[in-house]
């Protein structure tokens, strides 16, 4: 039975509308740009030169966006046929352990994303090999927030970054800083999202962090027409 | 030794409820930073990679955005319908319809479970009523699902290419004689249970059902001539293909079948025309139904691509510590051969095939087998139908295969009688599984014929 733990609150729904559509949107972006793109070069002989590299960084802000809301509707894929056996007792023990795996993980993924981003950010990566210990010293090679993506040009609106990050300097095309942004907001997020979800499971309103397959809700939806009467 | 425990922290993380992603990211990460010397910096980078970088992958939101479309109930019916027209007077008519709908809804949506829930609701029921027992109709349908993800376009053969760099165009051929002809096995085996049995035969209601039938399905089922033809046309790129196919199945749901968007109405009332309303041309794209697909297709890719994303981390480990090159000197040195392999190959899937989704699955094991199975010499698109058909009767093997789990939810049966149920067919599926092993050319026959030799790199 999937977990549906959307708040009831305002706010709650507010956000949770604001995630979804989000969701939709970078993948309806995704595919009108690709389709528009292969209209373009058979109808127009021409191209969105910067169409590709643009759905790819769409592609990776779905996915990494898209996981803190996977974690909290419970949409994981997991494998539910062993703790199925074990008495309930056993299982939430199992699924506390499980949740304690699962927040390992977020952290370190976090550490990692933000050294990546940081890099290309003007900002110190954090020191330390399994734990940030610490943030380094800024030298004058730390500062890459020069570094530009390949193809998507910079927009106008963006300008006011290059005395912030460029010492002024135009950017051609937008920096790098841009797209890599999703890594620490997107694994911050889930880390988040995990923390509730342990929370959930310690105070016993959710069994377990997975589902078995992605078709549940429509089996549910579907089991009255065959139901033995 | 390694190998050991870096799969086994894996296989125990994911038996006690920690999700796949994580168990295959978590373990591998662990790996890295213990015996290598990559950063988690590098980590990051790669998981963001693994979608900025992966041209191929890039096709499976765009697969799942079509099938989702294409998923409506409204579709379901057509496809159903016209089976029924086509195949339903034959004895055990509607059990070989029902096959038949599971293939082309398979070929559709791509997904086994998906097809078990939108063909075998309505299925099952319909069986019932005309005289089935409801064990013969679930078990007949928890079988034919599992044709989804090897009749193509299928997303597991997407990702088995990304995995291992062969072409997405060749896996999509080489799935097309073994779908037609585990379709076909299933059929002709209903069939002579039913002239055995003396099973419900439906009536022919003449060519004018099924060409009525056959158009109105026809609309949803040209999404598979453009995907197939626009690829082998070289029209496009299969990530390309993927795109197209979804911006048509938007267009089909929302203006032809009208199941959903603006010109929608609520059931049983007449649809709207695109006359009466132009101004939906222009609210499709805002319609909320417009949003839920979207928003639906995208929660469904996060979630495979978040796996994958892991399992391109422990591909990153076992390329890093030439796992596979160890494996395969190992068994070369016992003298295993081809044959052996791939026993041991089909043994590993079926058992992974019952816990796990596949395209997971997939991901992992590709990397670790491609190496070693080029190295004795089978050939890599004979390979992945191998897998895909593996992981197919994995779904349906007990105790726990998941389409097993789907159609007892779908048939509301308890699982033993599923399974009892579903023997008889896994059994004419098995005999398929050993027919594709060893019989490469039912695999290679179709991809080499229409685009030539493939050329192998190591």
């Amino acid at each position: 039975m999937p977990d549906n733990h959307i708040s009831d609150s305002a706010l709650g729904r507010i956000v949770n509308e604001i995630e979804e559509t989000a969701i939709a949107l970078i993948l309806g972006l995704m595919t009108i740009i690709t389709f528009i793109n292969v209209v373009l070069r058979y109808g127009f002989n021409t191209g969105i030169i910067w169409g590709l590299e643009a759905t790819t960084f769409l592609f990776a802000w779905l996915v990494l966006f898209g996981v803190s809301y996977a974690v909290k509707v419970t949409a994981n894929l997991g494998v539910d046929a062993l703790i199925g056996i074990f008495s309930k007792p056993v299982q939430r023990v199992l699924a506390l352990i499980a949740a304690a795996v699962f927040i390992a993980y977020s952290c370190l993924v976090l550490k990692g994303a933000w050294d990546y981003w940081a890099n290309f950010a003007n900002l110190p990566q954090t020191t330390g090999r399994w734990f940030p210990t610490g943030l380094e010293e800024m030298k004058r090679t730390s500062y890459r927030g020069w570094y530009e993506v390949v193809d998507i040009p910079m927009p106008e609106w963006l300008r006011w970054l290059e005395p912030l990050m460029n010492e002024g300097e135009e950017y051609e095309k937008i920096p790098r800083f841009i797209p890599y942004f999703i890594l620490p907001f997107g694994m911050a997020l889930l880390l988040f999202r995990v923390l509730q979800a342990s929370w959930r499971i310690l105070t016993g309103r959710a069994e377990s962090l997975i589902v078995s397959h992605e078709a549940e809700d429509a089996v549910e939806g579907v089991a009255h027409m065959n139901r033995e009467s | 030794m390694e190998v050991v425990l870096l799969f086994g922290t894996i296989i125990g993380l994911m038996l006690i409820g920690v999700p796949i992603a994580v168990s295959l990211g978590f373990a591998s990460i662990m790996f890295l930073l213990v015996l290598s010397e990559t950063s988690l910096a590098a980590i990051a980078q790669s998981l963001f990679q693994a979608m900025a970088g992966h041209y191929t992958l890039l096709a499976i939101p765009f697969f799942v955005l079509a099938s989702s479309f294409m998923s409506t109930g409204g579709v379901a019916r057509r496809i159903i319908r016209f089976s029924i027209a086509l195949v339903g007077h034959f004895p055990g008519g509607l059990a070989i319809a029902g096959v038949f709908a599971c293939m082309l809804f398979a070929a559709l949506s791509g997904s086994s479970p998906a097809t078990v829930v939108a063909i075998g609701s309505i299925v099952i029921a319909g069986m019932r009523q005309v005289g089935y027992t409801k064990d013969f109709a679930a078990g007949v349908i928890a079988n034919a699902g599992t044709l989804g993800i090897l009749i193509p376009p299928s997303i597991v053969m997407v990702v088995y290419a990304s995995a291992t760099d062969v072409s997405v165009g060749r896996m999509f051929l080489a799935g097309v004689i073994p779908g037609l002809m585990a379709g076909g096995m299933l059929m002709t085996t209903i069939y002579l249970i039913a002239r055995f049995r003396n099973l419900p035969r439906g009536e022919w209601k003449g060519w004018g059902e099924v060409l009525e039938s056959g158009t109105e399905a026809g609309w949803g089922l040209f999404l598979i001539v453009i995907i197939l033809g626009g690829i082998y046309g070289g029209i496009f790129t299969p990530t390309e293909a993927a795109a197209v196919a979804a911006v048509y199945a938007f267009f089909i749901a929302s203006f032809v079948y009208r199941d959903m968007g603006p010109l929608a109405r609520p059931e049983g009332e007449r649809n709207l025309s695109l006359l009466q309303k132009p101004i939906a041309l222009i609210t499709v794209f805002f319609h909320r139904d417009t949003r839920d697909t979207l928003f639906e297709a995208g929660k469904l890719t996060v979630t495979l691509m978040f796996i994958i994303a892991n399992a391109l981390i422990l591909k990153h480990v076992l390329t890093d510590e030439q796992i596979p090159q160890q494996i395969a000197a190992v068994m070369l040195n016992a003298g295993f051969g081809a044959v052996m392999f791939l026993v041991i190959v089909n043994v590993i899937l079926l058992i992974g095939g019952q816990f796990m989704e596949p395209s997971g699955l997939i991901v992992i094991v590709a990397p670790l087998v491609f190496p070693i199975a080029i190295e004795l010499g089978i050939d890599p698109i004979h390979l992945g139908i191998i897998m895909v058909v593996n992981m197919e009767i994995g779904m349906i093997t007990p105790p726990v295969g998941l389409n097993l789990f789907v159609t007892s939810g779908v048939a509301g049966m308890p699982m033993m009688r599923v399974v009892r149920a579903s023997l008889p067919f896994l059994a004419v599926l098995f005999v398929f599984l050993i027919m594709v092993t060893y019989i490469p050319v039912l695999s290679t026959w179709l991809p080499t014929t229409f685009m030539g030799p493939e050329i192998i790199t190591k």
